[in-house]
């Protein structure tokens, strides 16, 4: 209906300048398999040249909705736009994108320098020119030295740069990459995530990275999307998804974060009190104040606590230390909670341990410290 | 009584079985082995021992044949089967196990009755297919009725191959060609056909063989002009003569180059595909 009411734009130069262009925007997607909903009403703008992660747990429906983007599924419902062209019954080939699959996919058959090769040889391009520029890829990738030989001799950082060089070649507008680096060996994901990173800058090449390891996303993303049940929990910066978690599933898969559930039983002077198995704590109020008695969930990060509480700290909570695990920086204290839960407390620095295994200690934070739920709970 | 150390007892399984193994493949070869022999049997010779000296006697009677026992065009015939056997076996079967991997509505119907080629006793197929063609009005001819019955009989076997072959292949590969700017078509072309080639290779043999020698299907289908495997069966009812043999063993180094050539390119696709360097 949209395409019959107005023009598509059909290049940058006739956008609207103050709009920013988009590289690629979904609009509530919706993807079943048979009785299944894998993706439901996902709706996500990208800005030119972003890096944005889409975060969350197997089976949540990230990869789907990359797939979707990628047109090797066709959406129910809903529309695709990339670069402001309506993509959304278009099949993969027609679409400025491309993809870097979780097992790199490269064609056993083909040498390395024939796959990279294969994108512009698709675009029909002349074989001198092609050869040209699959050197002169090779040699960024530092895989010159691999041209001639075929995946099966390659080693996994190897053949990561070989599908990355072969997803590259083509200039997409947009690289789609589907848990790009859970192949390699844990030793040189830094590295990788790293190198990424800096060649995603260097080309303003617009990256959907899909993963289910939150410091993949945090690291990287420019936007971190996350996502639950097939739909978007919360999207926004590392920053804002690591202190102003939107939802109690947010709150709980991001790591350091301690939730509680409970009922809001007092409201004044904009902090609500509320009332949770583990006792009741104060909690600012955002947005529209809940009514009296309705369910809510709040969060506060583990190292906020404090065992030292003053009368800054309202909001106490008394606990037997059951575990402690030592990260160098960070000292992660783990306790029990009186409604069964854990509460994680971290003390920084290298300062000699304060609560011992089987002590019972007294932890408190500030009210402003906690953080209510504000997304819609389901 | 101590037990056995399980070194000595694994010693005596593997000799045990490897014993098993060549005896199988003495029952299987000898017969051939022993036609093979007789074939080259004395212009005097019978078709058993003794083979009263030693000649190619019944290769030249072969060669000169007469009218009635001329297999010379017999074997043309089954050869030209085989080979468009296989051909359409080749193309339908690819086509048939492609089809089942889009899990299409009733595909499982699809698949029993693609099988029921191999279940049917051969000899109902062929005398029912000629009832019918006869009823239709349709001419009987090696050329197009038994080539349409080897074809049921062939197809499933091809199909089988290839879905095997399809259960390995990792769909991912299309994928990439299909975000990489391929076509399904060219997809197909350029990254799943070299990759099925040995299946599709394997699917072409089974075409070949299994038409080549086939005799209940053709017993009732074929009119007129016979194929090699009624030819020989009509000889055997007029007189036996070593020169049966003669065609046998011939046929058989016909198949064996057949089949080792077969091989030959099958190895080459390979090592085409798993990459000659490490």
């Amino acid at each position: 209906m949209d395409a019959l009411t107005r023009d598509p734009p059909q290049n940058a130069a006739v956008q609207d300048p103050a709009r920013p262009q988009l590289d690629l925007e979904l609009r509530g997607i919706r993807k079943r398999f048979g009785g299944f909903t894998a993706v439901d009403g996902v709706s996500l703008k990208v800005e030119k040249g972003q890096f944005v992660c889409l975060l969350g747990p197997s089976g949540c429906g990230k990869t789907t909705t990359l797939r979707c983007i990628a047109g090797l599924e066709e959406p129910d419902d809903g529309g695709i736009l990339i670069g402001g062209k309506e993509v959304t019954r278009d099949p993969p080939w027609q679409r400025d994108i491309a993809m870097m699959f979780q097992d790199f996919a490269l064609f056993p058959h083909m040498t390395v320098a024939k796959q990279v090769g294969f994108g512009l040889e698709m675009l029909k391009k002349p074989k001198a020119e092609i050869a040209k520029r699959v050197q002169h890829v090779l040699k960024s990738f530092e895989i010159l030295e691999l041209a001639e030989r075929k995946p099966a001799s390659l080693s996994g950082g190897q053949r990561q740069r070989v599908a990355l060089a072969r997803a590259m070649i083509t200039e997409p507008r947009i690289l789609l990459l589907d848990e790009p680096i859970g192949a390699l060996d844990y030793s040189l994901r830094e590295t990788v995530m790293l190198e990424l990173k800096l060649l995603q800058q260097r080309t303003g090449i617009s990256f959907i990275w899909v993963t289910h390891d939150q410091n993949e996303a945090f690291s990287l993303g420019d936007l971190v999307v996350v996502m639950n049940h097939a739909r978007i929990e919360q999207q926004g910066s590392p920053e804002d998804i690591l202190q102003r978690p939107a939802t109690a599933f947010v709150a709980g898969f991001v790591q350091g974060n301690n939730v509680f559930r409970g009922k809001v039983v007092g409201e004044g002077a904009g902090v609500l009190s509320v009332e949770t198995a583990a006792g009741t704590f104060r909690v600012p109020a955002i947005g529209t104040p809940p009514v009296l008695g309705s369910d809510v969930s709040f969060s506060v990060r583990a190292e906020q606590l404090t065992d030292a509480p003053t009368d800054q700290h309202p909001n106490r909570l008394t606990v037997q230390c059951t575990t402690v695990e030592y990260f160098g920086a960070v000292r992660r204290h783990i306790f029990q909670r009186r409604d069964g839960e854990l509460l994680k407390y971290d003390q920084f620095g290298a300062h000699a341990q304060r609560v011992a295994v089987g002590q019972t200690a007294v932890l408190g934070w500030q009210v402003e410290d906690s953080v209510l739920h504000v997304g819609v709970a389901r | 009584m101590r037990a056995l150390d399980y070194r000595t007892r694994s010693r005596i399984t593997a000799w045990v079985l490897g014993a098993l193994t060549l005896a199988f493949l003495a029952y299987q070869w000898l017969p051939i082995f022993t036609l093979g022999v007789l074939s080259f049997a004395g212009p005097t010779g019978g078709t058993t021992f003794p083979m009263n000296g030693t000649s190619f006697h019944w290769y030249q009677e072969l060669w000169r044949a007469t009218v009635m026992n001329d297999f010379k065009p017999p074997l043309l015939r089954s050869t030209l089967l085989a080979l468009a056997c296989s051909a359409t076996t080749v193309v339908l079967s690819v086509m048939a196990a492609q089809a089942m991997r889009g899990q299409f509505r009733g595909h499982g119907w699809f698949f029993y009755l693609l099988l029921l080629g191999i279940m049917a006793p051969g000899i109902l197929v062929g005398f029912g297919f000629a009832i019918m063609m006869r009823l239709l009005g349709v001419e009987l001819s090696w050329d197009t009725t038994t080539f349409l019955t080897h074809v049921s009989w062939t197809l499933p076997f091809g199909f089988l191959t290839m879905l095997a072959i399809f259960n390995r292949f990792d769909k991912k590969l299309e994928e990439a060609a299909l975000t990489l700017g391929a076509s399904r078509i060219v997809a197909f072309r350029r990254v799943t056909f070299p990759l099925i080639l040995p299946g599709v290779i394997g699917a072409g043999l089974f075409g070949f063989s299994l038409s080549y020698d086939e005799f209940p299907r053709s017993m009732f289908t074929t009119g007129p002009d016979m194929t090699l495997p009624l030819a020989v069966m009509a000889q055997l009812d007029r007189q036996l003569t070593p020169e049966i043999y003669a065609v046998g063993t011939a046929t058989t180094f016909f198949s064996l180059f057949a089949v080792t050539m077969c091989t030959f390119a099958f190895w080459a696709m390979r090592r085409q595909v798993q990459g000659r360097n490490s």
